[in-house]
């Protein structure tokens, strides 16, 4: 077991952004962190970093608990190494950011040079060696930083949102380097984002994780509103673009809510009876996942819709056609 | 004409000047050297100590810091003779520290001086140190390095700010007369400063000494400033 964690907390100015129980991850894997913005994603790769203590719980890390008051962390930090969402490197060369790991490991002048010339060359960023690192591109930072934290030789490498802020070229490239540094140097590899469609095609295996805690499942759709109680005792959720959705909840005030994408049901303009919650929407983007097609409906907000590819060719359904959306009282999460 | 009187004196104490600087007086390199000599060591003494306690200032959070921050920016603003008499009164023979005789020396200079700034050096260090991108410190800690080379990393992101502070500290202390004055005695040959000389020289009427001190004063900043901006290019890689 790579890590073991519990009762883990991590409170920023009263607002609690980590709060898991018992999670256990697995070494030499490509494993996926999943969830939205403010879901906790950052907060827990910095905690699995020693960057930043946690204000209680436990961490195991190969077996060994980690104590973060001792000192000793630098031993630790020197087996795990995080890029960050948007990674910064030193004002100076690209060569000379890479080679830095190694000279903090005092690793010979020889050594270092046939390292950093060789890692530039796994991530494409060779020809770059002597350019000044702060006019590259963000996808070549990303590129570069990769390099650098391959140069630590670690075990696992935590990656923030790889992806987020690259362009599709360079989201391709640092894609295929995640697989090729897991399987060919066998370094444990995580990873947040909150691509579903990435998490699954990259991960061995997905933890989803929502407001600081582990998710069974992702949760999507999701969105900010208040409840509101009808003169016949009717609660809604009024949404802030203004969509109102029939809900049974004991909370009042301001809620988040996410819709099961799989509960909710889509038909044709005609063939659908307005009843509680059915709203009209242009069908806007289709997307094949597998064994499910994903429609993205604009019902005033754009709902994310998975319906499985049989029901699916059976609904004759076009894009830019108006659909009925259902959405039933059971597919909605309240917060 | 008066006017033209005065214009041609002037003229002629700026000629003679050059003149002066020109032949290398004796004189003059003499009060250039001790100007120099103590400025650098004042400039040296206040950064090795004013660096690192801005830079632990910057980066910890401890009860006080605002109170800190504060009186160093008050302190900025201390007129030299404030600090020449106060220095005055513990060096004089019946202050605290009257037996080491440093009295009308040039460590009593430097220890005037390195009081004038010390706060320059520490507060521009802080406001460079807090320019300085967090993710600096979590990149260095996460690559392996110790607190130490982490805080050597951040100061070295942060050079340009910190060179800065210390070119205004040298600046500063080489163009002050009210410390080196009270405290060397503008005693020729050994606490004469380029300041103090040019004050003198003034008072006696004897104006070509000290409009040659006045262009050697601006030249040794324009130098400051050209090195300056060589760094700063330099920086940018």
């Amino acid at each position: 077991m790579l890590y073991e964690l519990k009762n883990l907390k991590k409170t920023y100015d009263q607002r609690t952004v980590l709060n898991l129980e018992t999670l256990k991850l697995e070494k030499n894997k490509v494993l996926g962190l999943l969830g939205p913005n403010g879901a906790g994603k950052t907060t827990l790769l910095e905690i699995m970093a020693f960057l930043t203590r946690p204000d209680s719980g436990d961490i195991w890390f190969e077996k060994e608990r980690v104590n973060f008051t001792n000192g000793k962390l630098i031993d630790l930090r020197r087996k795990v190494v995080l890029i960050q969402q948007q990674p910064i490197l030193f004002t100076t060369t690209v060569f000379k950011n890479v080679e830095y790991p190694l000279k903090l490991r005092e690793t010979p002048r020889a050594e270092r040079m046939k390292v950093v010339k060789e890692l530039l060359k796994i991530v494409g960023m060779e020809m770059f060696e002597q350019a000044s690192a702060h006019n590259l591109s963000g996808g070549e930072t990303h590129r570069v930083a990769i390099a650098q934290a391959l140069a630590c030789s670690p075990e696992v490498i935590l990656m923030d949102e790889p992806t987020a802020s690259v362009d599709v070229e360079n989201q391709i490239n640092i894609e295929r380097i995640i697989k090729e540094i897991n399987q060919k140097k066998g370094i444990s590899v995580i990873f947040t984002t909150h691509n579903m469609i990435q998490a699954s095609r990259l991960a061995d295996e997905t933890i989803f994780l929502f407001e600081g805690k582990i998710a069974q499942s992702v949760y999507e759709n999701i969105f900010s509103g208040h409840i509101e109680v009808d003169s016949n005792g009717y609660k809604y959720c009024v949404l802030h673009s203004g969509l109102k959705l029939r809900v049974s909840s004991q909370k009042t005030g301001l809620i988040r809510i996410s819709i099961d994408p799989k509960a909710m049901r889509l038909s044709q303009k005609k063939s659908a009876p307005f009843t509680n919650n059915t709203f009209k929407g242009t069908l806007i983007q289709l997307t094949d996942e597998q064994s499910w097609v994903r429609a993205l409906v604009d019902v005033g907000i754009p709902l994310s819709v998975l319906i499985p590819k049989d029901v699916f060719k059976s609904l004759h359904l076009y894009l830019g056609e108006e659909v009925r959306l259902s959405c039933p009282k059971e597919s909605i999460d309240i917060f | 004409m008066v006017n033209n009187n005065f214009m041609d004196f002037l003229i002629d104490s700026f000629l003679s000047a050059l003149l002066l600087i020109w032949s290398m007086d004796p004189e003059l390199l003499v009060i250039v050297q001790v100007s120099l000599k103590v400025s650098a060591i004042s400039t040296i003494i206040a950064s090795v100590a004013g660096i690192p306690a801005g830079f632990l200032i910057a980066f910890r959070s401890f009860r006080g810091k605002r109170l800190v921050i504060t009186v160093l920016n008050t302190l900025l603003a201390m007129p030299t003779v404030v600090i020449g008499l106060f220095v005055y009164a513990f060096i004089s023979r019946r202050g605290i520290f009257g037996a080491f005789d440093l009295l009308y020396t040039q460590k009593a200079i430097i220890i005037g001086q390195v009081i004038l700034i010390i706060p320059i050096v520490t507060t521009f260090t802080i406001t460079a140190i807090n320019r300085i991108d967090d993710r600096y410190r979590k990149t260095a800690l996460t690559l392996g390095a110790n607190l130490f080379q982490t805080a050597v990393a951040i100061i070295r992101e942060a050079r340009f700010g910190i060179v800065a502070s210390i070119i205004v500290a040298f600046g500063r202390v080489i163009a002050e007369v009210g410390i080196s004055m009270m405290l060397g005695g503008n005693a020729k040959g050994f606490t004469r400063t380029i300041t103090t000389a040019m004050a003198l020289e003034y008072d006696k009427g004897e104006f070509v000494l000290s409009v040659a001190l006045g262009i050697v004063l601006l030249m040794v900043s324009f130098g400051m400033n050209v090195f300056f901006n060589y760094f700063q290019g330099k920086a940018r890689v």
